[in-house]
C-alpha cells in the first residue's frame, strides 16, 4: 500500500470508529478537527436513512430509530459511491432488532420499495388494448408458454400487518400508528403511477406470482402454483382476472413466449378475498 | 482536451424546494447548478424536472462523489453514470471537489482533506486524466474548506491547485468561503491563497455561509458572511467577470431571499464595493 492509501484508510478507520486511536504522527490537535468529520459522517448517515423511513421512525420513535440507524450504520458502513444506497438492507437491520415488532421491519421494508420504485426506469408498459391485440390469437399453448416482463418499479413486499391503515396513520408527526395485523397472509405491492410511488396490499398469492413472473416463470407454471393453493376452480378464474388487473394498473411492460425452461414455482401462499386495498 | 471558455453570469444551486419556482415561474438566474449525483438516476421525477429546467437555464452539473484524491482511482461506474448524465444534459461544465470521499472498502459521503504532498499531486493528476479521458471533457475541481491539515504537507493549497490545473488542464472553482474557512482554521492568508492561484483557471465562484466558532465550519446554512464579501469584492477585482452563485443546502429559505443575495453579488461585479455594507 502506497503512503497515500495508508493515510486514508488509517483516517476513515478513524472516521467510522470513534473509538479508534488517532491516526499514526497525529497530535491532540488534530483532534477537534477529526471529531468534525465523524460527526458529518453520522450525520449524513442519519439524514439520509431519516428521511427514506420517515414513517417508521414515526413508528418506532426519534430515539429507538437513531439507535437501530446507528446500529446499521455500523453493522453495514456504505460501500457505494451513491448516498441513496445507504438504506439498503436496513428493514433486515430492523427484523433482527425490532424482534417482537415484525411490523416495524415490514414498514421500513416497504418504504425501502417505495424509495426505488421512485427513481426507477421510466417505461411505456402494456395498455389493456395493446395486451387484448397481443393475445386475441394465443392458443392454449402459447397462454402455456407466456412470460411477462414486468415494470422495472414493480417490488413486492411481505406484509402480516394492515399496511394500507399503519401507512395511513403515520402520515403525520404525533400521529398514533395503527397496528392491525392482517387475519391471512398479505403482500404490499410497489410501483410508481407516473412519478409517484403507490403500493396496494394483495392476497400473498398474488405477490407470490409477481415474484415468479419477475424471475422467468411462465403462465402455465404460474396456474399450477396456483391451482395447489386456491383449487382448480379458483385458480382458473383468479389467473385471468389477476393479469387483467396488472394490465390495467400498467405492471406489464411486455409479453414473451418460448422460454425453454421456466423456474419451478412453489406452491402459493393461501387465498385470502377481498383484500385488495388501495392507498393511490 | 477542448477548453471551456468563460461564462459569465450568476445563478443558484437547484433545490428541491425550489422545483415548482423554477418550473412554472421565470427565475432570474443565468445559469443553475445541480448535485450531479441527485439526477444520476434510472428515471423518475428528478430526472424529468432537470430536463424541464435545462430547458429553461443553463445547467452545471456539481458532484460531490467522485473522489479526485483516491489512492485506488475512480470508481468506473460512478464515471460512466456520469458521462451518462452530462451527455443528456449537455451541462456548462461538470466539477467535483478536490477531496477524497472512499477507500475501496468504504465510502464516507464526505469531502475528506487531502494531504498535500506530491504523491498526492500525482495521483490527484492521474485520477483527473482518467476523469476528463472518460467525460471527454475538461472539468472544473473546488477547493475543499478543511478542519485538518497533515503532518507530511510539502506544500500550501493553492500551490497544489496550480500545479494540477497546469498538468491536467483542468479548470478551477474557486469557492471564496471554503478559502475563508480554511485560512481560520489553519492560520494562513486568504488573501495570498488567492493570489497564488492561476486566477487564468478560475471558471466558478461559490459563495456560500459558515457557522463561525473556534474552528469555523463550512455549514451552507445561512447567508452569506461580510467576511466572504470583502474577499469576493476583491478577487472579482483582479479575476474580472466570472460565473458566480450562492449555494445553500441547509435551512434553505423561499427562493425570493437568495435572489436577493445573488442581487449582492451582481452589485459587487458591476464595482460597487460599497454594497457590501449595505
Ligand atoms: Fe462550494
Amino acid at each position: 500500500m502506497t503512503g497515500l492509501a495508508q493515510r486514508q484508510a488509517a483516517f476513515l478507520g478513524a472516521i467510522l470508529d470513534d473509538e479508534a486511536p488517532l491516526p499514526t504522527g497525529w497530535g491532540d490537535e488534530r483532534a477537534p478537527g477529526l471529531a468534525i468529520y465523524r460527526n458529518n459522517y453520522r450525520t449524513s448517515l442519519m439524514e439520509a436513512l431519516r428521511s427514506t423511513f420517515e414513517r417508521t421512525e414515526r413508528l418506532v420513535g426519534e430515539d429507538a430509530f437513531r439507535r437501530a440507524a446507528a446500529h446499521h450504520c455500523i453493522m453495514h458502513p456504505p460501500r457505494s459511491w451513491t448516498l441513496d444506497l445507504v438504506g439498503k438492507g436496513f428493514p433486515e437491520t430492523c427484523t433482527e432488532l425490532f424482534t417482537h415488532d415484525p411490523d416495524v421491519a415490514e414498514l421500513a421494508a416497504l418504504e425501502w420499495a417505495m424509495h426505488e420504485a421512485f427513481v426507477a426506469r421510466n417505461t411505456k408498459p402494456l395498455t389493456t388494448a395493446g395486451f387484448g391485440e397481443a393475445c386475441a390469437k394465443f392458443t392454449e399453448g402459447d397462454w402455456e408458454d407466456l412470460t411477462l416482463t414486468l415494470v422495472p418499479d414493480l417490488r413486492v413486499v411481505g406484509a402480516s400487518h394492515d399496511l394500507v391503515r399503519l401507512w395511513s396513520s403515520l402520515a403525520a408527526d404525533r400521529a398514533k400508528p395503527d397496528v392491525v395485523p392482517c387475519g391471512e397472509a398479505q403482500c404490499a405491492i410497489v410501483w410508481r403511477e407516473g412519478e409517484r410511488p403507490v403500493f396496494a396490499l394483495r392476497p400473498a398469492w398474488e405477490g407470490a406470482a409477481l415474484d415468479a413472473f419477475q424471475r422467468g416463470a411462465t403462465f402455465g407454471a404460474v396456474c399450477a402454483a396456483l391451482i395447489e393453493t386456491l383449487g382448480e376452480e379458483a385458480a382458473i378464474a383468479e389467473a385471468g382476472a389477476m393479469l387483467a388487473r396488472w394490465v390495467g394498473e400498467g405492471l406489464v411492460e411486455k409479453l414473451a413466449q418460448g422460454v425453454v425452461a421456466s423456474p419451478a414455482v412453489t406452491p402459493l401462499s393461501p387465498f385470502a378475498s377481498d383484500s385488495s386495498l388501495s392507498v393511490r | 482536451m477542448s477548453a471551456i471558455a468563460p461564462f459569465h453570469g450568476f445563478g443558484l444551486g437547484l433545490r428541491r424546494t425550489h422545483y415548482a419556482d423554477f418550473l412554472e415561474g421565470e427565475v432570474d438566474v443565468d445559469f443553475v447548478e445541480v448535485i450531479s449525483e441527485n439526477y444520476m438516476v434510472e428515471g423518475g421525477k428528478p430526472l424529468r424536472v432537470l430536463e424541464q429546467v435545462r430547458e429553461k437555464h443553463p445547467v452545471i452539473l456539481h458532484g460531490v462523489s467522485m473522489s479526485i484524491g483516491s489512492a485506488q482511482g475512480l470508481d468506473e461506474d460512478h464515471l460512466s453514470q456520469l458521462r451518462g448524465l452530462a451527455d443528456r444534459i449537455d451541462p456548462l461544465w461538470v466539477s467535483d471537489h478536490l477531496c477524497w470521499t472512499r477507500t475501496s472498502a468504504h465510502n464516507s459521503h464526505d469531502l475528506l482533506p487531502l494531504p498535500l504532498t506530491r504523491e498526492a499531486l500525482d495521483a490527484v493528476c492521474a485520477n483527473i486524466d482518467r476523469a476528463q479521458d472518460a467525460l471527454g471533457r475538461p472539468m472544473l475541481f473546488e477547493n475543499p474548506s478543511s478542519y485538518l491539515t497533515f503532518p507530511e504537507d510539502e506544500m500550501a493549497e493553492w500551490e497544489f491547485l496550480s500545479e494540477m490545473a497546469q498538468r491536467t488542464g483542468c479548470y478551477l472553482l474557486l469557492d471564496i468561503n471554503n478559502v475563508y474557512v480554511s485560512a481560520h482554521n489553519h492560520g494562513f492568508s486568504a488573501r495570498d491563497y488567492i493570489a497564488g492561484l492561476p486566477l487564468d483557471r478560475v471558471r466558478q465562484i461559490h459563495l456560500a455561509g459558515h457557522e463561525p466558532g473556534e474552528i469555523i465550519i463550512d455549514t451552507h446554512d445561512r447567508a452569506v458572511s461580510g467576511g466572504v464579501w470583502e474577499l469576493y469584492a476583491d478577487t472579482i477585482a483582479q479575476l474580472g467577470p466570472v460565473a458566480t452563485m450562492i449555494e445553500r443546502d441547509d435551512k434553505i429559505p423561499p427562493l425570493a431571499e437568495l435572489l436577493a443575495e445573488l442581487e449582492l453579488a451582481r452589485s459587487l461585479g458591476r464595482g460597487n464595493a460599497g454594497a457590501i455594507a449595505a
